[in-house]
């Protein structure tokens, strides 16, 4: 008897401890329903009311708050409370409440884009991706008494920047950015300096060109323009005391409407494709105009950024200087920049280029090899390439350029400065494609000749060649492995060849590879693209772009770069 | 019966526990040396000195990117780190890993431990002398001034750390510490080894390798001239010249037959790609057992940087019209001007055949007797003395055959004149030797930083088109002149606050 007792309670007991075990053990099971623990940009806003109550409620007020804690990739530039509440009193609110959902949404809009973008990746200029508001912010740095800060549309300080959340970016900013009011036409027109270019822009009718917002444009590549504004005080130095005289000089034909019209064009030039703020204009070398196919080059020096400084054979022709303190103002369709000096589309004739491609400022340098020593010296990419105007395939290619000079060898002698590149082509080790940058050409129609000195680096060896200048092929394909035929000067170039150094040897000519229509008055790229066979022994001289009217085989070259004129 | 077994095996049991177990409970690892068994011998002293020298080796790299990445004599390449790029575009963020300091805390340390015990040593060595302990003092405490130098010209204020980290205990956070008492830490290290630092070791190598007096000297101009006290600068200047240990390599010697003079053959190899040469005062002397970090640098065809190209074009320039003047520092000395590589460590000779990855040891030049000169000049030329200044200019220009387009005539009563002509000559003499960017902040910062256009001039040159503002007006505040401390010292040293710049 009793020991059954003792064996029930033990069981009893020991049933029990189960069921309480069991009850305690499904407490502690802890689902996790999240993917991640990290917060989204509303849930890090809403962790700091001290500093972004307001702008947690503005999100709340321009029903965005769910869209930003869900899962997306945004910059947020978030300004705090201080910031929000200086931008009420502007505008005579007293809370946020205020505000309508309109207004609301357009702030939110305007302080954040679809991307992320870390504060490493501010310039100068503008940022790479446009705000939900559909306009662009600049970024900068602005140095106040001795202290620097980043600035943001030149309206906000960054007081601290590259907060990650989970779904993105936030930069704090300690002002509320406003979007640009006027169109880039507005901006001219309400600035008095510029009365005399406002009158211009209205009579030829591109008033209206810079007048239209981005959203109702028609044209996608006219969406964003930027306009290089001529001051009264650039015009009356350069003889334009009033709209007049500027009228008088330019317009040809009596309507300043026509495309046919000087004046019209003038103005077309002074406009540039895309929202260019000044760190874009510098950094690209060539600006596409509204007038048809002009374009105006680039360059900067110190701080200094030029318009059209050039030098077109062998002059100098100094360029227009950009003004940083007026320029970069930002428009709702673009960019308004002003130009120191007057500048204008010139006029050239199509004129004869002759592109000695080892003719390179780099290798000029090399005053102990240029023109003067038979040591050769190459270059490849692993190594970095150090040419402004040449580049190559990219990758752990066993080859580049090799320049080499010598008035004995057979390859050189009666090349033009007895110098020339070797550029091996084909694969698996060697490149499949060359690019040059020419000289400036002027617009019109050219054939292009390219002289080579043939050479097979084994018996069997070929190499063939595309050659396209701007992306536009060429019709004739260049084999560097070929003799030039023999023949009278007629019966080569009705084939397509000619002897365009002074000795006759068959070893070297020009292969004439088709007409190209240069479009613009500009440097241009002529790429070399191998086709077929593989070798090191291109014997590169020249590249030649002669106006089609022109005689095509004189005058020839002697060695020492003097001209043989046409006997 | 049962039980009886039972206590015996307890007994055996116990016993075996309570004997086998002394090898375990013995502290004392088997395979090293503890501190309190080290300490004992002069030897032991002696040792722990070169150590603090062969830390140095890990420094180089550092004391290269701190010393250039900021100034205009390198450029970057497609094979740079993005770390790299972005210091050069001027985004310096904490967590970038250059800002790192613990390979030079690291030498510190071991000066420290130095320090801290080996005046133990007389004790227990009777063959160790007192004028011994203040030799190998002496040692450290110019090595630690050193590195204490370069933290201040890099970051400014730091944390001074002057005693050793030993053990555990011995962890603190300190917090950062004023430049001034930086650099009295220094002064006071320097001024304790210009006492008892060895004149020679009696050997090249080591007078060249090791801290000798004059390399104290040395230091001392250095940092006299960085706090801007000029008449120190000369005195110590002068005590190194004055000694006549030490001459330029002639970049000039007589031809054959002694009727004109030709390049000097032979000076790139005896300077640069040998080392220890007369004109040297101390050397981070790498061989090819301790290769140094060039390689990957500099050397590799996948470099990480080339010269730029102001080397050669403004800074040695180019006679396009007469190739054999030359200026002996430019072509295949600094730079290699076909393709910028940085010929100073990565050349075997001066005609254009390149170090490979087995002999990259070309020395780490410290202070080479043309800096005393060049450094004497700027304090003349700040002490109204700027005839003398320029004619010790001179003396540089003329022994390296510079060409005239480099030669500017300053107004030798304008002492901003001839500094900014002497940062031109230090930057051909001292090309990527790791002076640059503190040459150009010294130039700035002097006076109050009357002259800070002078930087602005340079990051105006060097900055990328699209950032050129920004950067321009980065460098208008000059507290970004200094480094932001890294961000893991700042998580693990909760005392440190950052650098004003960047926080």
């Amino acid at each position: 008897m009793r020991r059954i007792s003792i064996k029930k309670l033990l069981t009893g007991f020991i049933l029990s401890l189960m069921l309480l075990g069991g009850f305690w053990g499904c407490i502690k099971e802890n689902l996790i329903y999240n993917t991640t623990t990290d917060t989204n940009i509303t849930a890090y806003l809403e962790k700091y009311p001290e500093r972004f109550s307001e702008l947690r409620e503005i999100l709340d007020l321009s029903s965005t708050a769910t869209y930003l804690n869900a899962y997306g990739a945004y910059t947020l530039f978030a300004p705090t409370n201080d910031a929000i509440d200086g931008y009420l009193q502007e505008k005579g609110k007293s809370s946020v409440n205020d505000l309508s959902a309109d207004e609301c949404k357009n702030l939110i809009r305007f302080h954040l884009l679809s991307d992320t973008i870390r504060s490493k990746e501010f310039t100068d200029g503008k940022l790479p991706s446009l705000t939900m508001y559909g306009q662009y912010l600049v970024t900068g740095a602005r140095n106040v008494d001795g202290v620097t800060k980043i600035v943001i549309n030149r309206q906000a300080n960054v007081i601290e920047s590259d907060i990650k959340v989970g779904n993105g970016l936030i930069h704090v900013i300690d002002n509320v950015l406003r979007p640009a009011q006027y169109s880039v036409a507005q901006l001219v027109e309400n600035d008095a300096r510029y009365s005399i270019l406002t009158q211009a822009l209205k009579e030829t009718g591109f008033y209206d060109t810079l007048n239209i917002l981005p959203a109702d444009n028609p044209d996608a590549r006219r969406k964003f323009l930027t306009l290089l504004a001529e001051t009264d005080s650039v015009l009356k130095v350069a003889g334009f005391n009033t709209y007049a005289a500027l009228k008088a000089k330019y317009c040809n034909t009596g309507n300043p409407v026509s495309i046919l019209d000087s004046l019209h064009k003038f103005v077309a030039y002074h406009i540039i494709f895309d929202a260019k703020y000044l760190a874009d204009i510098a950094t690209s070398q060539s600006q596409t105009t509204l007038a048809p196919l002009e374009v105006i080059t680039s360059t900067i020096t110190g701080t200094t950024i030029l318009l059209n400084d050039i030098t077109f054979l062998g002059v100098h022709e100094p360029g227009a200087t950009l003004d940083r303190t007026k320029s970069d103002n930002s428009a709702t369709n673009g960019v308004l920049n002003s130009v120191k000096q007057h500048f204008t589309l010139k006029i050239r004739k199509p004129v004869r280029v002759d592109f000695d491609v080892a003719d390179q400022p780099e290798i000029r340098k090399l005053t102990a090899i240029f023109r003067k020593s038979t040591t050769t010296v190459g270059w490849t990419k692993a190594a970095g390439n150090p040419f402004v105007d040449i580049d190559w395939q990219d990758g752990a290619m066993l080859f580049g350029p090799t320049y080499s000079w010598s008035t004995t060898s057979t390859i050189t002698r009666y090349f033009l400065y007895n110098d020339m590149l070797m550029m091996p082509t084909g694969g698996p080790n060697r490149v499949l494609w060359w690019e040059f940058r020419t000289p400036l050409i002027v617009r019109g129609k050219y054939k292009v000749w390219i002289g080579y000195r043939n050479q097979k680096q084994s018996g069997s060896s070929t190499n063939v060649n595309q050659i396209s200048v701007d992306g536009v092929v060429l019709p004739r394909l260049l084999e560097f492995t070929v003799v030039r035929p023999t023949g009278t000067d007629a019966e080569l170039e009705a084939q397509g060849w000619k002897q365009y150094s002074e000795n006759s040897d068959q070893n070297v000519g020009a292969r004439l590879l088709g007409i190209i229509d240069i479009k613009t008055t500009d440097r241009h790229i002529v790429r070399i693209t191998n086709i077929s066979g593989t070798q090191n022994n291109n014997n590169l001289d020249l590249i030649q772009f002669i106006p089609i009217n022109d005689d095509q085989v004189y005058p020839r070259f002697k060695p020492d770069g003097t001209l043989i004129p046409k006997p | 019966m049962i039980r009886k077994i039972k206590y015996s095996i307890l007994i055996v049991l116990a016993v075996m526990l309570g004997t086998s177990c002394e090898k375990w409970l013995d502290l004392k690892p088997e395979d090293g040396i503890i501190r309190q068994n080290f300490w004992k011998t002069k030897e032991d002293v002696k040792s722990s000195v070169i150590g603090c020298y062969s830390s140095l080796f890990a420094t180089t790299q550092t004391l290269f990117l701190w010393g250039e990445i900021r100034g205009d004599m390198i450029t970057s390449t497609l094979r740079s780190s993005a770390e790299q790029t972005e210091i050069m575009n001027g985004n310096i963020l904490s967590s970038n890993s250059i800002t790192n300091w613990r390979v030079i805390y690291k030498t510190i340390n071991y000066c420290n431990t130095v320090i801290d015990f080996a005046p133990d040593v007389l004790k227990t060595d009777q063959t160790f002398k007192e004028e011994d302990l203040n030799g190998y003092l002496a040692e450290v405490r110019t090595l630690r001034a050193l590195m204490y130098f370069n933290l201040l010209r890099s970051f400014g204020e730091v944390p001074l750390k002057l005693t050793a980290t030993a053990s555990d205990a011995d962890l603190v956070q300190l917090e950062k510490s004023s430049q001034q008492d930086v650099y009295d830490q220094i002064v006071a290290d320097l001024a304790f080894a210009e006492q008892y630092a060895p004149l020679t070791y009696g050997v090249r190598e080591q007078d060249k390798g090791r801290i000798t007096r004059y390399a104290v000297y040395a230091l001392q101009a250095d940092v006299y001239l960085w706090m801007e006290n000029y008449t120190d600068c000369i005195t110590a200047c002068d005590k190194v010249i004055n000694s006549n240990q030490f001459g330029l390599i002639a970049g000039r010697i007589p031809n054959e037959d002694n009727t004109d003079s030709i390049p000097n053959p032979q000076w790139f190899n005896t300077v640069f790609y040998v080392g220890n040469s007369n004109e040297s005062i101390f050397e981070f002397q790498y061989d090819n057992q301790i290769l140094n970090p060039f390689y990957n640098l500099v050397i590799s065809s996948n470099r990480q940087f080339t010269g730029s190209t102001f080397v050669m074009d403004e800074m040695y320039t180019i006679d396009l019209l007469d190739d054999t003047k030359k200026d002996i520092r430019g072509d295949l000395a600094s730079i290699r001007s076909s393709d910028m590589v940085i010929w100073k460590y990565a050349g075997a000779n001066n005609t254009g055949s390149m170090r490979s990855q087995t002999t990259s040891y070309a020395h780490w030049f410290v202070y080479r007797y043309p800096d005393i000169l060049l450094m004497k000049a700027e304090a003349l030329a700040w002490t109204s003395q700027g005839h003398a200044a320029l004619n010790i200019v001179k003396e540089i220009r003329d022994r390296a055959n510079a060409l005239a387009a480099t030669e500017r005539s300053p107004d030798p009563s304008s002492a901003s004149e001839i500094s900014d002509y002497i940062m031109e000559e230090r930057a051909r003499e001292f090309a990527f030797e790791g002076k640059r960017w503190y040459d150009i902040l010294r130039n700035a910062k002097r006076n109050d930083y009357a002259n800070l256009q002078y930087m602005i001039d340079i990051i105006t040159k060097i900055a990328p088109a699209d950032r050129q503002q920004s950067m321009i007006n980065k460098y208008m505040d000059v507290r970004s002149h200094y480094l932001p401390i890294n961000l893991y010292e700042l998580q693990t040293d909760k005392n440190l606050v950052q650098n004003p710049f960047y926080q």
